[in-house]
């Protein structure tokens, strides 16, 4: 533990967390004009040019607002509640390489904590306690649709915690490690076709889905749906405690898209220009600068899926984390760990996938296991309602 | 007496922690609590005083103290909180701070398991319950304990005999400190860099405890499938 091993931490630090902060002050205004333009309008355009200084503007505002503490909420966690869902969004980025991490700099490491040897574990970890920010914030309200909210929350966040951390099981079963360096160094070794989206396709669709179910994006933001619950587990945060619930949601969606591109599109390799023993000048700023190209089209992503796929109904979500993807997650470990045992040849991996999800979809549309559509007349009598939605 | 005598240092503690939960527990009489918060302080130092020795390396015992005396604030606050709400929080917070006390001896994936499973699932779900059921205060019998004296009295007799006996077994004056691992029949002893890694903690598990894990899945399996078939089935699914 030197001074300079100190100065570079910090420096490290403060790079990942301006670099954070900025880039989520300009996401909100990406996602603003993204669906200014699904929904054909014009979106934000007035601050500066095209409305590049509107981040700046809502900042401002964000600080300047009066902070209204209602009077009927318990105090203590109602100013806890925001604060917990930043602190562990923030924490969970600390093990994310966000560069070479072998290459890096004297001055700068790409990674907060380099050393942390149980890797995902660490940000399953942080994130399973996330889920208190909106708990508390919700229940501290006190305020029925908060309530509610924030019950939606715990459930759907326990739920899928588990699908989440089954689906990587397979790519760590490939690398034998848990440590997101390790991981990306194994699939830059082989090139573009060592990525583990060929072998893991199966795996990446339920991270991605448990992923968004997370973080609390549309189409699984259940705990703040504005037409049933107001505002859901945030309707009574104003100005700058509800910015910083917003911004722990984004800091968390960042985290996500930066797993998925280590974890599934080899994080900065990319063929030709930036491979893993190419070291020309430059090699390491090309890099990052693939990484983060392949972090914002999945954050991109994420924004398009947010404005095309409607809300599901909350049995809906439950039977889809339940009857769906954790099925699918463990048949995958299973197919996953038989062809590493029997040393089956690579290709196995996709069919096996593939079959899985044929399988799942044929029993999921063949109407003998079907328990979600129940079709219930609501008009008819006041129990089959409540019995449906209890 | 000679008995009493050598152990005053321990007895004394264990006498104030009783006092200090007593004053911490809600009562019908005394709304304040601020005696029992007062006293707190002191009670943690007590308990340090008698039960920490140092070691010498400053930043392990500054970050053993934190974790521990976060564990022990933790868990005394959860017993006596009136909210049921609150007392689950303090739970979490005993949690992490025993999570800490992992950490510090290179446990780290039991840490992180621990704080998945306990903080992150068990006490949400202890949320979840508590603020459905009890949207309210609750009931006035529900708010103030019942046996108070007596629940604290024998809570503290039973952290004194485990303490003793926890220096009986494994104190600085017991021949037993250094445990005999051949004897243990155990064949795999990781190595010092594996030690309480995800490799390490995997291998000790499917090799030397085989049976014990495999003995525990079966049994959490049976669980599963017998609350399976006790949850009740409604004509148009369970939900």
């Amino acid at each position: 533990m030197s001074w300079e091993f100190f100065l570079v931490t910090l420096i490290t630090i403060g790079v990942a967390f301006g670099g954070l902060m900025g880039t989520i002050a300009y996401l909100i205004l990406v996602e603003r004009r993204l669906a200014a333009f699904i929904q054909d309008r014009y979106g934000p355009n007035r601050v500066g040019w095209a409305g590049l200084l509107q981040p700046i503007a809502d900042g401002a505002k964000f600080l300047l607002k009066e902070d209204v503490i209602p009077g009927y909420v318990n105090k203590t966690l109602y100013i806890l509640g925001p604060s917990i869902a930043v602190f562990t969004a923030m924490a969970g980025f600390a093990i994310v390489p966000f560069g070479p991490v072998d290459q890096a700099p004297s001055w700068m490491r790409f990674v907060i904590a380099p050393d942390v040897n149980i890797g995902m574990i660490y940000i399953f970890c942080v994130g399973s306690l996330g889920v208190y920010g909106v708990i508390l914030g919700g229940w501290a309200s006190n305020n029925k649709y908060s309530s509610l909210g924030s019950m939606r929350a715990s459930a759907q966040v326990v739920s899928y915690e588990i699908p989440l951390g089954m689906s990587i099981i397979g790519v760590v079963l490939m690398t034998s490690s848990l440590s997101l360096n390790d991981i990306l160094m194994h699939q830059a070794k082989f090139g573009i076709l060592g990525w583990n989206v060929w072998t893991q396709p199966l795996a990446l669709l339920i991270f991605f889905v448990s992923a968004l179910a997370e973080t609390n994006r549309l189409p699984f933001d259940l705990s703040e749906c504005e037409q049933e619950l107001v505002g859901g587990f945030h309707t009574e945060y104003s100005s700058m405690k509800f910015a910083l619930y917003f911004l722990g949601e984004y800091a968390h969606i960042i985290t996500v898209c930066f797993l998925t591109a280590i974890l599934f599109f080899g994080g900065w390799q990319f063929p030709l220009i930036a491979e893993a023993d190419s070291a020309y000048l430059g090699a390491t700023l090309v890099k990052v600068v693939v990484l983060l190209t392949k972090v914002l089209l999945i954050i991109l992503l994420i924004m398009f899926i947010r404005w095309t796929i409607p809300r599901f109904r909350f049995d809906q979500l439950m039977n889809l984390a339940w009857l769906g993807l954790i099925p699918m997650a463990a048949l995958n470990i299973l197919v996953v760990m038989t062809a590493k045992q029997f040393d089956w040849p690579i290709w196995t991996l996709p069919l096996g996938s593939l079959a899985i999800f044929v399988a799942a979809g044929l029993i999921g549309t063949s109407g003998k296991f079907i328990v979600s559509d129940q079709t219930v007349d609501f008009g008819e009598s006041p129990e089959g309602y409540a019995h449906v939605h209890s | 007496m000679n008995w009493v005598s050598e152990n005053i240092a321990l007895i004394g503690t264990l006498v104030l922690l009783g006092a200090n939960i007593l004053l911490l527990f809600p009562s019908t009489g005394r709304k304040s609590g601020i005696p029992g918060f007062l006293l707190l302080p002191v009670t943690v130092a007590g308990l340090g005083w008698v039960f920490l020795q140092p070691t010498g390396d400053l930043v392990r015992d500054l970050l053993f103290y934190m974790a521990s005396g976060t564990a022990v604030l933790g868990g005394l606050l959860m017993t006596t909180q009136r909210n049921p709400v609150y007392a689950a929080l303090w739970f979490a917070v005993a949690t992490l701070g025993v999570c800490g006390l992992f950490v510090i001896n290179s446990a780290p994936f039991l840490a992180a398991v621990t704080i998945i499973v306990y903080a992150g699932a068990i006490v949400v779900t202890f949320v979840f319950v508590i603020m459905l059921a009890q949207q309210e205060q609750g009931s006035g019998y529900d708010r103030i304990p019942q046996q108070p004296f007596l629940a604290t009295v024998l809570g503290c007799l039973l952290v004194g005999t485990m303490l003793l006996g926890i220096e009986k077994t494994f104190g600085p004056d017991s021949s037993r400190l250094s445990v005999d691992r051949t004897a243990l029949h155990v064949s795999s002893l990781p190595v010092e860099n594996d030690l309480g890694s995800p490799g390490g903690v995997g291998r000790s598990l499917f090799t030397d405890y085989l049976f014990a894990v495999e003995l525990a899945g079966t049994v959490l399996l049976v669980a599963t499938i017998g609350a399976i078939a006790i949850a009740p089935r409604r004509p148009q699914g369970s939900l």
